[in-house]
C-alpha cells in the first residue's frame, strides 16, 4: 500500500513538474528581421529549445514602425511578450512610462561581457533596461572619381573638413558633397560637444550653435549639401539613392549601406573607398545606434529567471558574433567585438569589408546621441529642425530662427520636470 | 399593410446595417469624442480634463498651421468640381474609343496612395520629370523645389489631390448627365437654344443635386486630406504642409498622444459638419 501511495505521489509530482516545464513559454519580438534573418532566428530558437527541454520559444517579427504600438497594446492587455527588440530612444520613453522592467538582477555576471558604453546607453535613472544585442556606427564612404575631379585625395578628418570638402566638390564638379541627417540636428550638436539642454533650459542658440548652423548654411548655399530630403525624418533612402546614382561625393552611413551599394550599383561600389567617420570634439563617433532586448512590464515574475537566461543566450558572444557577421553590424559584447572578422581586412578587400573594419575602429566611440527624459520630444525636435531648416536654407537669420525655437522649447520645458 | 406595420418592416430591414454602423461608426465616434475631453492613455484609465486638450492643440503651432492649411485645401473644391464636370461633358459622347479616355481619367482613383507618392515624388523631384520639361521649354532658369519650397509644397500636394479626385467626380457627373432626358435637350434645340444656353439652362439645373453631393464630398475630402501629405512631404518643409488631420495622425498613431489626436479630429469633424451644412443650405435645389 505504501509503495502504491509513493508511486502515485511520484507520478503526480512528475506530471506536475512536466506540466510546469511545458508551461515555460517565451515569446520574443524583433523588428524588420524577416525574411533575411529568418534562418538565423529559427536556428537560435531550435538550438535553445533543444538545450532546454520543456521551454518553448516563439519568435515574432514586426515591421519597425508598428512594433511600439503593438507592444503598448499587449502590455495594456496584460499579455506582453517576454522580450522585445527596441532602440535606445524608444526604451527611454517606455521606461519613463513605467512600461519596462529593469534587468540588472537578471544580467548577473553576464554584465561584464557587454561593452560598457552599450550598457551605459541603456541606463536610465540608475537602472539597466535591456540586454545589448548589436550596435552600429557610421563610416564615411566616398566616391573616388568625384574626389579626384574635385582635387581631393583623402577622406575628411572632422566636421569642418567634411563641409569644406563638400563645398569644394560642389564648386569643382557641380555635385553635392555630403548629406547630413539634419532632422537629427540635436544629435549633431551633442556629437560636436554643444549641449541642447542645460539646467532644464534649451541652450541651442549660443554663439557656437549659431556658428555651426551657419557653416551648414554656407555649405548649403554653395551646393555642397544634397537637397533631397535634407530635413526629412528619414533621409537615408534619398541619400543612398543619390550616392548610388553618382550624384553625391560622400556618404555617412553604417557598413550595411555598402552591401546595398555593392548589390544595386556595382560601378559606384567599384570606385568607393571608405574611412572611419570623423569623431566629434567629444570623441564620439557619428551614427551610433544600439539595438537591445528589453523586458516589458507585466511579464510573469515566475517566468523572469527563464527569460533572463534566454536573453543572455540570445545576446551572448556566440549569437552576437553570428548575427553581426551576417548582418554587417557590430556585436555589443567585448569578446565578439574583438573577433578578427571585424578588424582584419581580407586580401583584395572591397569597400564593404573596409567599412566593417572602419566601423570596428569607431565602435569604442559609439553612443546613441539623443536628448533623454523629455516628454513630447518629437514635437520639440520638429521646432528645432524647422528653425535649422529656415536658417540653413536662408529663409531666416540663423540666430533669430534658433532664438524662436528656444522660446518654444523653454515654454514646454517649464511645464515639465527635465530629468 | 398599415403604415405602422410598414414602418416596422422598414426598421427591420435597416436593422442589420444600423447595428453594424452603431458598432463600427457611431460608438467609436461617440467614445472618441468623449476621450478628447480626457487624459486617456493606453497605460492608465481616463480622467476628465475638460478643454485642456483643445487648449493645448490651439496653442500648438503645428495644429494651427495644419488647420489653416486644411482650410486652404478647400481651394481644391471648385477646381475638382469644374474640372470633373468639364471632363464628364467631354467624355459624354459616343466617339469611338471614348471608353478608353473614361478609364484613363479614372485610373488615379484606383491607384494606391503609396504608388501616387512614389510617382509624384519623382515628378516633383528637383531633378524629376516636371523640372526637366520646364527647363527644356526654358520656362524656368533653375529647377523648382516643388516639394522642398515651403511656399509651393502645399500647392503641389493640392494638385495631386485634385488629380486623384477628378476621375471619381467625373463618373458621378457622367452618370447624372446620362440621366438627363434627351427630349429636354431636343426641345431646347427646337426652341433655338445654342450649346452654351443648353448647358446653362438645362444641364446645370438638372445636375444641381449631383453638384451639391459632389461638392459636399469634396469639401469633406479636402478637410480630411492627410494621405498625400504623408507620402509626399511628411508635413515638411518647415512644417508647411501639415494639415489638421495629418497632425491628428502624427500625434495619435506615430506618438500615441491619443487625447490630442482625438481633440484635433473633433475640431476637424466640427468644421466638416459646419461646412457640409452650409453646402446643404446654399446648394440644395430649390425645387424639382
Amino acid at each position: 500500500m505504501k509503495i502504491k501511495t509513493l508511486l502515485t505521489a511520484s507520478m503526480a509530482f512528475g506530471f506536475a513538474a512536466s506540466a510546469w516545464a511545458a508551461d515555460t513559454n517565451i515569446e520574443f519580438w524583433t523588428f524588420s528581421m524577416k525574411p533575411k534573418f529568418t534562418p538565423y532566428f529559427e536556428s537560435v530558437v531550435r538550438d535553445y529549445e533543444a538545450g532546454n527541454p520543456g521551454v518553448k520559444v516563439e519568435w515574432i517579427d514586426f515591421p519597425w514602425d508598428v512594433i511600439q504600438t503593438k507592444l503598448v497594446t499587449r502590455i495594456v492587455a496584460g499579455t506582453p511578450p517576454a522580450l522585445v527588440n527596441l532602440n535606445v530612444p524608444w526604451a527611454d520613453e517606455l521606461a519613463r512610462d513605467g512600461l519596462l522592467t529593469p534587468v540588472d538582477a537578471l544580467m548577473g555576471d553576464a554584465r561584464a561581457a557587454y561593452i560598457p558604453s552599450a550598457l551605459e546607453d541603456l541606463r536610465f535613472k540608475g537602472k539597466t533596461y535591456g540586454f545589448p544585442m548589436y550596435s552600429n556606427v557610421a563610416v564615411i564612404a566616398y566616391n573616388t572619381a568625384i574626389f579626384k575631379d574635385a582635387g581631393l585625395t583623402r577622406a575628411p578628418r572632422d566636421l569642418d573638413e567634411q563641409l569644406a570638402f563638400a563645398r569644394q566638390i560642389a564648386a569643382r564638379t557641380g555635385k553635392a558633397g555630403i548629406a547630413p541627417a539634419l532632422s537629427k540636428i540635436d544629435g549633431l550638436f551633442m556629437q560636436q560637444g554643444l549641449a541642447v539642454i542645460a539646467n532644464g533650459k534649451a541652450v541651442f542658440n549660443s554663439a557656437q550653435h549659431v556658428a555651426l548652423v551657419r557653416k551648414l548654411a554656407a555649405t548649403y548655399q554653395a551646393g555642397g549639401l544634397l537637397k533631397d530630403s535634407l530635413f526629412a525624418e528619414d533621409n537615408f533612402p534619398a541619400v543612398i539613392d543619390a550616392y548610388k546614382g553618382g550624384r553625391l561625393g560622400m556618404l555617412l552611413a553604417p557598413p550595411t549601406a555598402l552591401k546595398r551599394i555593392q548589390t544595386d550599383a556595382s560601378d559606384i561600389y567599384a570606385i568607393t573607398d571608405v574611412a572611419p567617420a570623423p569623431l566629434g570634439p567629444t570623441g564620439i563617433a557619428d551614427g551610433g545606434w544600439l539595438i537591445h532586448f528589453a523586458i516589458p512590464k507585466g511579464v510573469d515574475a515566475r517566468l523572469l529567471p527563464a527569460v533572463g537566461k534566454f536573453a543572455r543566450y540570445l545576446t551572448g558572444d556566440a549569437n552576437q558574433l553570428a548575427f553581426a557577421r551576417q548582418a554587417s553590424v557590430f556585436p555589443a559584447t567585448v569578446k565578439a567585438a574583438a573577433d578578427p572578422f571585424f578588424l582584419e581586412l581580407p586580401e583584395h578587400a572591397g569597400a564593404a569589408e573596409k567599412a566593417m573594419a572602419a566601423g570596428a575602429l569607431s565602435m569604442a566611440h559609439s553612443r546613441t546621441m539623443y536628448v533623454a527624459g523629455i516628454d513630447d520630444y518629437n514635437e520639440l525636435r520638429r521646432a528645432l529642425v524647422k528653425a535649422v531648416e529656415a536658417g540653413v536654407t536662408g529663409r531666416q537669420d540663423v540666430k533669430q530662427a534658433l532664438d524662436a525655437a528656444v522660446v518654444i522649447w523653454n515654454k514646454k520645458l517649464a511645464a515639465q520636470k527635465v530629468q | 399593410m398599415t403604415p405602422s406595420r410598414r414602418t416596422l418592416q422598414a426598421w427591420l430591414f435597416l436593422a442589420p446595417a444600423l447595428a453594424l454602423l452603431a458598432v463600427f461608426s457611431f460608438w467609436p465616434v461617440a467614445f472618441g469624442s468623449f476621450l478628447a475631453f480626457t487624459d486617456y492613455s493606453l497605460i492608465r484609465p481616463a480622467s476628465w480634463v475638460g478643454l485642456d486638450n483643445f487648449r493645448y492643440i490651439f496653442d500648438n503651432e503645428l495644429f494651427v498651421t495644419g488647420l489653416k492649411n486644411s482650410l486652404l485645401f478647400l481651394l481644391i473644391v471648385p477646381c475638382v468640381q469644374v474640372g470633373a464636370l468639364g471632363l464628364a461633358v467631354l467624355v459624354n459622347t459616343r466617339l469611338p474609343g471614348i471608353g478608353l479616355f473614361r478609364a484613363a481619367f479614372y485610373v488615379p482613383v484606383v491607384t494606391t496612395v503609396s504608388v501616387v507618392g512614389i510617382m509624384w515624388g519623382f515628378m516633383f523631384h528637383e531633378q524629376g520629370t516636371l523640372n526637366y520639361v520646364l527647363l527644356w521649354l526654358h520656362a524656368v532658369n533653375a529647377p523648382v523645389g516643388w516639394l522642398s519650397n515651403d511656399t509651393l509644397a502645399l500647392f503641389a500636394i493640392m494638385f495631386v489631390t485634385v488629380w486623384r479626385g477628378l476621375g471619381w467626380y467625373m463618373v458621378m457627373y457622367l452618370a447624372a448627365l446620362q440621366a438627363i432626358p434627351a427630349d429636354m435637350q431636343e426641345a431646347a434645340i427646337l426652341d433655338g437654344a445654342n450649346r452654351w444656353q443648353q448647358f446653362w439652362k438645362i444641364t446645370v439645373p438638372m445636375l444641381r443635386p449631383t453638384i451639391m453631393v459632389c461638392s459636399i464630398l469634396s469639401v469633406l475630402a479636402a478637410l480630411k486630406a492627410y494621405q498625400e501629405v504623408d507620402v509626399l512631404t511628411q508635413g515638411g518643409p518647415m512644417n508647411s504642409t501639415f494639415t489638421a488631420l495629418y497632425y491628428a495622425y502624427d500625434q495619435g498613431l506615430k506618438h500615441l498622444k491619443l487625447p490630442r489626436a482625438l481633440a484635433a479630429s473633433f475640431v476637424v469633424s466640427v468644421f466638416c459638419i459646419g461646412i457640409a451644412l452650409l453646402c446643404l443650405r446654399y446648394l440644395k435645389p430649390k425645387h424639382r
